[in-house]
């Protein structure tokens, strides 16, 4: 199927999505990828992906209450749908299949 | 957390996120940009806060988030004419990029200028109280001769406090012993300096003006004695990184100063640059302990605020019974108070005693001028093309109408257009601004900050330029080429363009005002080079000025000089009041024949000033050391204060008396021939030159010694002086400049205004050229088959060039003889203002005209030349 296929970026977003848990919002995703991955994206460019992935079905998404610290405004929480979990797990199976059939070479463990 | 203003994201921004962004997303992205705003304003400060939120919601501009249109009638054809242009502009790639950089190019020159002249414009705005605050001016004349002095005698500012209490709320003085530098030390860290910018100022002095105090108290700072505010940049520069607050610092090795404050730094645009203030009151310790009386002496600035509803001509017509009360009786007659705003002093006082030089209106207007015309070259060039183009947008029109489309709708189409690509070029021209303003602010001496161009009023006018300049090119090409009647079109009939008049006058207009910035721009350089190159009948060159004033060197100066004048580098030495050919004093004399004394210029010299200065005498001689007695009874003038008494000769002013507290036993000993005394602004008046010896003189009239130096080797020259200078008066820091150097500033303003003018007008021509450009490739393109048709028929190549560049002489032969004319009566009137002038020769306008004529014509050549290369077989075989 297609539309499975993901963006290392978009892979990284849902990977980040489903450790949040409940807790995943534009910019707690936005730390955590540049704590684990030190990149910055650019919150124009998260939003962008983020749409994205909910409108290919992988992510689903409900509005919070009003904050304190957004001017009042309310913020937009992610969760990973099942449809999302099967795409990482067909990606994670895709990979380590391909790793182990690496040949090993003779210095790889010191 | 608290919602002041400040921790808010500036409103327009919010704004522009609401113009675009759709409902579904703008609280949850707006959130995201509040958060993170908060979070920045912490970490980074403001201005990053700020700019990154812009960033932000910039980067929001993509497709999720932008707002969905409805699908009316009217979305769906501007979507349509959208897509049209973009298929044109992309179609015809030469077409386009011409049009959208000429304009592009006509609006940095445009948008460059009107920074620069708001920068010009803000002078001494920013004061609350600026439009209450005058200066007060002394004119001090008789005849038309003597002074028109920006600064007043000491008591006249509390006097005037004092007697109209009804109009006068504020009043401040600024003193400086009208000396180049000053001496500061920090004695703790063995630091002195000599200072420039160092002003003594009454303690009213922040209530007048409204410069931030970044540290003590605003009110009580300079209430005592010998207290000193001080800028940040001073403070790092004499005490490091400390609070500077308490420490001292002595000034002119013999007053200690302690610092009350810290003053921002002068901002740019104000008329007078300060480093340090010092209070008014610690002056008295230079005057015996109280400040100078004299109603003659006339050294300080003085500033006074009305109250808010008072009538400066309520106060003007006051001023005559004030002269009448104070001043001394010898000069009443001669002296006129007089008020001058405080915003006109930057642009519109050329004085004498100014703080620093100012700037002049008329640069503004010329600026302002020329970039209007670059704009109007750019803007042509577009109506130009446009209407040029027209026909191969016939089919499209005709295949419009057929289908429906009414006139007003094409016109729209046209418009929008054309509004879509100056906002193209606008948006350009934002980005090259940017690029350029460091190189810029070089250029004309300025701190212009790219802030400025951000600022949401000039990202407002940047719309309604691109907006306006849009309609008013497009207009035009929309009008004719909605006229195109369909059926014509689509017939394939040969179309007639209209407007073919229309765009001659454009074209003739543009080409009139590049001569005229071509001769202009000659001109100007010619009239810069006379100011700065004639004669001024004395040697500017190898001239060392030593600032000595308020120094111990009158005390020590035989001993300096008789060291000095060891040196083979040394060829001569004397003191003098002002700098030599830029400045002078005035004083009241009365010589034999006249009634009561008058005011005259004046300059205290040491012996030997017409030798180390190079100036002839015409008759008579100069003061001589063999005569020490005679002279300190003596004076030495010019040929035009012969002149002006009305003597027949030099030879005969020669022992004609004058007036000496009012015995008639001076003696005039020397005639000097004529030199410019002040800059060459101004004619020669009459001078006395007048011996002062006293070493006590230093403290007053004797500001500087001029050394004049072997000019083969200067830098040892310098270390010879320096190193006298250092053995005789150790504990004072050596400073000196070359005369030549500082006489050239005064001609600046002349030298930025040739310099921006040729600046402009290289650009103007190269605008103008690329509309002819533009225009030429399309009028032989129309042409390829009438060529090929006469190429079978056997016309030669020059045949050719000559057909085709004929029509562009005619309009360039027209545009010479517009332009010419108005360009030489414009001109004569500019040179007017100037006492020295060159007189307008025909050359600069038969070298405007045909460096015009040549550029122009090379264009053309180019087409015509590539065009007679055509094979006529393939332009003939399409039918």
């Amino acid at each position: 199927m297609k539309s499975t296929q993901l963006g290392e970026f978009e892979e990284l977003v849902l990977l980040v999505i489903g450790t949040l848990n409940d807790e995943a919002y534009s910019l707690s995703i936005k730390n955590t990828l540049k704590e684990h991955t030190g990149r910055n994206p650019s919150i124009g460019a998260l939003h962008s992906a983020l749409n994205r992935l909910t409108k290919k079905g992988f992510l689903d998404s409900y509005e919070g209450g009003a904050t304190k610290s957004r001017g009042g405004r309310r913020k937009r929480f992610y969760t990973l749908t099942a449809f999302g979990r099967k795409a990482l797990d067909q990606s994670f199976e895709l990979r380590s299949g391909l790793y182990h059939a690496l040949p090993k070479l003779g210095l790889s463990h010191e | 957390m608290s919602n002041l203003p400040e921790r808010l994201p500036p409103k327009w921004m919010d704004w522009l996120l609401d113009l675009f962004c759709c409902e579904e997303e703008i609280e949850i992205l707006r959130g995201d940009l509040y958060e993170l705003f908060e979070e920045r304003l912490e970490t980074s400060g403001p201005l990053v806060a700020k700019t990154l939120f812009l960033a932000g919601v910039v980067d929001f501009f993509r497709p999720f988030a932008i707002k969905k249109l409805p699908n009316t009638k009217t979305t769906i054809m501007l979507g349509n004419y959208f897509k049209v242009t973009k298929r044109n502009l992309s179609k015809q790639k030469l077409y386009s990029s011409l049009n959208i950089t000429g304009l592009a190019v006509g609006l940095v020159c445009f948008m460059l200028t009107f920074l620069y002249i708001q920068d010009e414009l803000s002078y001494d705005q920013f004061h609350i109280k600026s439009d209450r605050i005058y200066r007060v001016l002394e004119r001090f004349e008789s005849e038309g001769v003597g002074e028109h002095s920006a600064s007043l005698p000491f008591p006249t500012g509390p006097s005037l406090a004092a007697d109209y209490q009804s109009h006068i709320e504020g009043m401040v003085r600024l003193f400086n012993f009208q000396s180049p530098t000053l001496t500061l030390a920090n004695k703790e860290q063995d630091k002195a300096f000599n200072e420039s910018r160092i002003f003594f100022a009454d303690s009213s002095f922040l209530d007048v003006f409204d410069f931030k105090l970044l540290s003590g108290n605003r009110q009580h700072a300079l209430d005592k004695p010998n207290s000193i505010l001080i800028t940040p940049t001073m403070a790092a520069k004499y005490f490091g990184n400390g609070d500077p607050i308490g420490k001292q610092l002595e000034f002119q090795a013999g007053q200690l100063l302690e610092v009350t404050g810290v003053l921002e730094d002068a901002p740019t645009n104000v008329h007078f640059q300060y480093d340090f203030i010092i209070s008014f009151s610690s002056l008295k310790q230079w005057y015996n302990g109280s400040l100078p009386a004299s109603w003659y002496w006339n050294p300080c600035w003085t500033y006074i605020v009305l109250k808010e509803n008072a009538s400066t001509n309520d106060l003007i017509k006051q001023f005559p019974a004030f002269v009448a009360k104070y001043f001394p009786e010898f000069i009443q007659s001669d002296v006129t108070l007089e008020l001058q705003p405080l915003h006109d002093i930057h642009l519109h006082s050329k004085l004498d005693y100014e703080i620093q030089a100012n700037s002049d209106i008329k640069s503004i207007y010329i600026f302002g001028a020329i970039a209007i015309f670059i704009l109007f070259i750019a803007t042509v060039n577009f109506i130009n093309l446009s209407t040029a183009r027209a026909t191969k947008r016939a089919k499209e029109v005709g295949v419009r109408k057929s289908l429906g489309s009414n006139k007003s709708q094409l016109v729209t189409q046209f418009i929008f257009e054309s509004i879509l690509m100056t906002f193209l070029a606008v948006s350009l021209a934002f980005v090259a601004v940017a690029f350029l303003l460091p190189a810029f602010n070089q250029l004309v001496n300025k701190e212009i900050d790219l802030s400025q161009l951000l600022l949401p009023s000039h990202i407002i006018y940047g719309l309604v330029l691109s907006i306006s300049i849009g309609l008013l090119s497009g207009f035009y090409p929309a009008f004719v080429l909605s006229s195109f009647q369909a059926v014509a079109v689509l017939k394939g009939d040969r179309l007639k363009v209209k407007g073919l008049n229309f765009r001659k006058i454009l074209v003739i207009a543009q080409f009139a005002i590049s001569m005229f910035l071509i001769a202009g721009t000659i001109v100007a350089i010619d009239q810069f080079r006379l100011l700065q190159d004639q004669e001024v009948g004395f040697d500017q060159e190898h001239v060392l000025m030593i600032p000595v004033i308020r120094s111990p060197m009158g005390d020590y100066y035989d001993t300096f000089r008789n060291k000095l004048l060891q040196s083979t580098r040394v060829k001569s030495i004397t003191g003098v009041e002002e700098i030599i050919g830029a400045k002078h004093q005035v004083e009241n004399y009365r010589f034999e024949g006249m009634e009561r004394s008058k005011p005259f210029p004046r300059f205290h010299v040491l012996h030997d000033f017409t030798k180390t200065m190079n100036i002839e005498l015409a008759a008579g001689r100069d003061y001589s050391r063999d005569y020490n007695t005679e002279d300190s009874l003596a004076y030495v003038i010019n040929e035009s204060m012969v002149k002006a008494m009305g003597w027949n000769s030099a030879e005969e002013a020669i022992g004609k008396r004058f007036y000496h507290r009012d015995e008639l036993k001076g003696e005039i000993v020397g005639v000097v021939k004529d030199y410019n005394f002040v800059s060459k602004h101004h004619p020669i008046g009459p001078l006395v030159l007048d011996l002062t010896t006293n070493p006590r003189a230093f403290n007053l009239f004797m500001k500087y010694l001029a050394v004049r130096v072997d000019g083969e080797n200067i830098p040892e020259s310098i270390e010879v002086v320096e190193n006298t200078w250092n053995s005789t008066i150790p504990d004072r820091p050596f400073d000196f400049f070359f005369l030549e150097d500082r006489l050239n500033q005064s001609y600046a303003a002349e030298q930025k205004l040739s310099k921006i003018t040729v600046i402009l007008s290289v650009l103007a021509i190269s605008v103008a050229c690329l509309g002819l450009f533009g225009l030429a490739t399309f009028n032989i393109e129309r042409r390829t088959k009438e060529i090929g048709l006469r190429k079978v028929l056997g016309i030669k190549t020059s045949q050719i060039m000559s057909l085709l560049s004929k029509e562009f002489s005619v309009l360039l032969l027209v545009a010479f003889l517009i332009g010419i004319p108005l360009s030489y009566l414009f001109l004569e009137q500019w040179l007017n203002g100037f006492a020295y002038r060159v007189e307008l020769s025909p050359w600069p306008f038969m070298l405007a005209g045909a460096l015009t004529f040549l550029i122009a014509m090379s264009t053309v050549f180019y087409h015509a030349f590539k065009a007679s290369y055509i094979n006529p077989v393939d332009t003939l075989k399409s039918e």
